[in-house]
């Protein structure tokens, strides 16, 4: 039978290498390169006596660009691959999830400085005399920073999978494994490269804190840009400052345009929706990469006679018949397995805990919880004065952006950049005009909480305000509503849930951010506020066990505390009334 | 293999019954025992409205789904998992987006261990035979609806399945399209090529079932069981305008007609009671909303011509399925009669749809308040000035266990409200009494 439809043009992929080809193949040969010239110097000797020296001269900086970017790649690998297992673990297996969902719900509260200083004296044990323990404790801090954000991702994008699309791969008999890359894995391939852009992001958050380690009574400088940035602010060196902050942009914006606009344009296919997005994400590199015929002659040349020889080599084998029985086998095993892992890391838990309670035990009093609750309290009453001022401040740009689509198409990025760079960064700046104006850090904590975070809640907004379907615009417009009317009928209500999302986003990143926010230093210049960030900070810093796993597990518990009683209740609400479907 | 002559069942289902959990946590059986057979060779159409538990069926036959109590059997042997002989095209296409035309039919084929060149062929094969040639490298998104059924068409056929499920692969598509794809799946069937040879198919399109089966059985909803079985022996390509056509059709309109609109004998009276058939027993009712049934009592008042159920049917441009449970509702509400296949409107009826609203209103809620299925609410609201949505829900789902009792909850808000007799907030999930308007507005 023919069909009787108009004729698709379907563009004929380009069946020679190009100059393109050439390129991309001398960058990959680079990158390989730069990476084993990088990685050579996480391996060196180290002795903890001796002091790293960060060099200032701004000439030192692309290589402790290359070192930090190094290191945020490799946490993000992991980061990425624990992801991936962990939501995949949680949204197949029942037993996993009712462990897995409240452990994240958990470790997500808790800030990166705490992971930091209960993992670096280990890590370091575990290669004596080599700078790769540091690094590795360096690396855990900046993937715990990124990956239960992740996990939590890719678990939902796994559980909203089309029942249907589920359905037709049970029906043609998909194995787990063609099942998880043929429908699961794609499927969330968008979100996850989305919420990866975001964690990623906000791993340059962590970077200068997890670099330059000053925990556990320990100051280790690793080689990179974090650490270059702390040089300069100990020593009060202006030049220093200024190169760190464009070099910091720089790497941002190089991450942003050469890796994830390139995925979120690549990614644009896998998007559940049959129909055609109309202003789908651009990339210029790519574009350019599209050109390329050196992917498809991998698949064709290497892959697929690889998957020939496989196969070959498979049914050469005379293969295990997958009976019931077997099949049950293969179940109890799992479950075994599954049991095993569980009672170790139940194990681990109880003993650490045990561990905390015999440090905490004579070692704190009454006073001294309530003391640090008060000063939790303090940081509460600042990230809640964060959310309410930019929200107050970015709702109305944010949506005035949203509105104009050009404009909106180059600010949401912006935001994004905003939201990845480092407060301290700003430190050189901030600790001169506090000190000139004479402007308190209990206020002015404030503000720098806000820098790392508000990002959060403008370009979630913009988000909403693009997402106005134009029909209720139309309405508003053809029934004259103006001014309030029209913010209180239309725009508050739709631009809500994604308010939610991004003050919730906020608000928790606010807490950690507090950590660095609550104590600014430039030379001997040193602002202090009151409040549970500045509190961690300091004690992190000397390294007093009882007091870092108390006041951790108060924010931990502000945290989780806030998530429960607010955000949730603000989400449920916003999907029951103000979802626009 | 092939012996023609004689009868093999492909797939059975042996008293199978089937259980949901709803959204509100209530047990609600879909299914019960079901017996079934797909022979081999045969197009067999599972007829049935939205709700029936059809789709359940057709999960059932194919292992996606597990049966409560009963046995399914594939070639006479229990089915362990997924029927790896059957597939199945899906209403909504389940296409992967990601995927080119190509990859998706390929899809078909992963299960099955086959060399890439071998695979190649087959897909090719099935993308020709399904008239794609020109579209291996298109993704779903670019294609139409009918061409994207296709496709799914395309990837239930590689493999040369021995069953061939449609889980009403048509009622996506648009009239013309969906035609179209009817009578080349029909032609295809029929010319016994690519091995297709027995086709399982659910739908509530009767004349769809007439066209394309040579077997038809009707499922009636709550909870699923089957009624009328019917042997269409009209042959191939089948004129939807002959007589016999006409005249199948009509049998399975009767069918369903009288097992939904039945014409019970008149109750004896019970002294100091309205004489009301609805109130001596309790009666589901519909999941119909209130201005389906003021606008098909207008028509009925405006059309006196206008009283066969299919002429309805037709008129008011709505399936027959939906069409007869909106009668059904004006029929609960004394508002209309059913003999046979005829609708008339009552005295009642005529006398509410020539009143003012106010008047309209007043007949409206003497009729529900006759419904003993409201009484749950109307005692719980005599004694409470509000009552909580899910003590509510909780006791329509022990009184009528075959029903969803959130959707029943829904309708008797909806036709309780158009009464004014009962209202619910939605914020506090709590019902309550409407305060009576003023008269004069």
């Amino acid at each position: 039978m023919k069909s009787t439809s108009p004729q698709l043009s379907v563009n004929i992929e380009q069946r020679t290498f190009g100059w393109i080809d050439i390129l991309l193949m001398s960058i990959l040969l680079m990158v390989f390169w730069t990476v084993l010239h990088f990685g050579k110097g996480m391996l060196v000797h180290f002795d903890e006596t001796v002091v790293l020296q960060i060099d200032s001269s701004p000439y030192q900086i692309p290589y402790y660009a290359g070192r930090t970017l190094l290191r945020m790649w490799i946490a993000f690998g992991f980061s990425l691959f624990f992801a991936i297992a962990v939501g995949y673990a949680a949204a197949k297996n029942k037993a996993a999830r009712a462990v897995i969902l409240p452990a994240l719900d958990i470790l997500q509260s808790v800030p990166v400085l705490g992971f930091l200083s209960a993992t670096v004296v280990g890590f370091m044990a575990l290669f004596p005399g080599s700078l790769l323990g540091v690094e590795c404790a360096a690396i855990f801090a900046i993937f715990t920073g990124q990956v239960w954000n992740m996990a939590f991702g890719f678990y939902h994008s796994l559980v909203t999978i089309p029942n249907d699309m589920q359905e037709a791969a049970t029906t043609y008999g998909l194995t787990p494994w063609q099942r998880f890359k043929t429908v699961e894995l794609p499927a969330s391939a968008h979100s996850l490269i989305w919420n990866s852009m975001m964690s990623f992001g906000g791993g340059w958050f962590f970077v200068a804190q997890s670099e330059a380690i000053s925990v556990m009574n320990k100051d280790i400088k690793l080689p990179g840009l974090g650490s270059y940035m702390a040089t300069a602010i100990d020593g009060a060196d202006y030049s220093a400052a200024i190169w760190a902050v464009l070099a910091m942009i720089f790497l941002i914006v190089i991450s942003d345009q050469l890796v994830w606009r390139t995925l979120l344009a690549w990614a644009d296919k896998f998007k559940i929706e049959l129909t055609e997005s109309t202003t789908p994400p651009t990339s210029w590199v790519y574009e350019i990469l599209k050109g390329a015929y050196v992917f498809t002659w991998i698949h064709e040349r290497i892959f697929q006679p690889l998957g020939d020889y496989l196969f070959k080599f498979g049914s050469a084998i005379p293969s295990v018949q997958s009976s019931r029985f077997s099949q049950k086998h293969m179940k109890y095993f799992w479950h075994i397995i599954l049991l095993i892992a569980f009672i170790w890391v139940a194990d681990e838990i109880f003993s650490l805990l045990v561990e905390a309670i015999q440090i905490m035990h004579g070692a704190l009093s009454l006073g001294l919880v309530l003391h640090i609750l008060w000063l939790g309290f303090l940081t509460l009453l600042r990230v809640i004065a964060m959310t309410v001022l930019a929200t107050l401040i970015w709702t109305p740009i944010g949506v005035w952006i949203g509105f104009q689509p050009k404009i909106a198409r180059i600010a949401q990025p912006l935001a994004q950049i905003g939201a990845s760079f480092p407060v301290n960064m700003t430190f050189p700046i901030v600790v001169g005009v506090f000190v000139a104006f004479n402007i308190p850090m209990n206020w002015g904590s404030i503000f720098l909480i806000a820098m790392g975070t508000q990002w959060y809640i403008l370009f979630n907004v913009i988000a909403g305000a693009m997402a106005i379907p134009n029909d209720l615009k139309e309405a508003a417009q053809i029934y004259g509503l103006k001014n309030w009317n029209l913010w209180k009928t239309m725009i508050l209500p739709a631009i809500f849930p994604f308010w939610v999302t991004g003050a919730c986003t906020a608000a928790g990143g606010a807490w950690n951010a507090s950590i660095v926010a609550e104590l600014a230093t430039w030379g001997d210049t040193t602002l202090k506020a009151d409040g549970l960030g500045a509190y961690i900070a300091d004690v992190t810093k000397s390294g007093d066990s009882p007091l870092i796993v108390l006041s951790i597990a108060i924010m931990s518990l502000f945290v989780v505390l806030m998530n429960k009683f607010l955000w949730r209740k603000l989400y449920a609400f916003a999907e029951k009334r103000f979802k626009l479907d | 293999m092939d012996q023609e002559n004689i009868i093999q069942p492909v797939a059975e289902l042996n008293a199978v019954s089937k259980s949901f959990k709803t959204a509100g946590g209530h047990e609600l059986k879909v299914l019960e025992n079901i017996d079934l057979t797909v022979n081999q060779g045969e197009l067999l159409a599972l007829l049935g409205q939205s709700g029936s538990g059809k789709s359940t069926i057709l999960r059932c036959l194919t292992g996606l789904v597990e049966p409560t109590s009963g046995r399914v059997l594939a070639n006479g042997k229990t089915l362990d998992g997924v029927n790896k002989n059957a597939s199945v095209v899906f209403q909504t296409f389940a296409l992967y987006p990601w995927l080119t035309v190509e990859q998706n039919v390929a899809v078909g084929l992963m299960a099955h261990q086959i060399p890439r060149q071998e695979r190649d062929t087959l897909v090719d094969k099935a993308i020709e035979l399904i008239g794609l040639g020109n579209y291996h490298a298109a993704y779903p998104r670019e294609l139409s609806g009918g061409m994207r059924q296709r496709v799914g068409i395309a990837r239930a056929l590689v493999s040369q399945p021995q069953l061939l499920c449609l889980d009403e692969a048509f009622s996506a598509l648009d009239v013309l399209t969906a035609e179209n794809l009817r009578q080349e799946l029909i032609s295809l069937w029929r010319s016994k090529e690519n091995g297709l040879s027995s086709i399982f198919m659910v739908t509530h399109n009767i004349e769809e079932a007439v066209e394309m089966a040579n077997r038809i059985v009707v499922v009636f909803p709550r909870p699923g069981r089957l009624g009328l079985v019917l042997e269409n022996p009209l042959p191939y390509p089948r004129d939807t305008k002959s007589p016999e056509f006409q005249r199948l059709v009509s049998i399975i309109h009767d069918s369903i007609t009288s097992q939904t609109l039945p014409d019970l004998p008149p109750e004896v009276p019970i002294v100091g009671q309205a004489i009301s058939r609805s109130r001596s027993r309790m009666e589901s009712i519909p999941f119909v909303p209130v201005g389906q049934i003021l606008g098909l009592i207008s028509i009925l008042n405006d059309s006196p011509e206008l009283s066969n159920i299919y002429d309805i049917s037709d008129e008011i441009g709505k399936e027959f399925g939906d069409t007869i449970s909106i009668v059904k509702a004006a029929e609960i509400l004394e508002l209309v009669d059913t003999p046979k296949q005829d609708v008339y409107l009552t005295e009642l009826g005529r006398k509410f749809v020539n009143s003012d609203r106010i008047g309209r209103k007043a007949i409206f809620s003497e009729q529900v308040f006759k419904l003993r299925l409201f009484h749950i609410i109307i005692a719980l609201l005599k004694e409470n000035e509000e009552i909580d949505a899910e003590m509510v829900i909780k006791d329509i789902a022990s009184a009528l266990p075959y029903d969803n009792p959130e959707k029943i909850f829904q309708t008797m808000i909806a036709w309780g409200r158009y009464a004014g007799l009962m209202d619910i907030n939605s914020k506090t999930n709590m019902v309550f009494v409407p305060e009576i308007e003023s008269e004069d507005i």
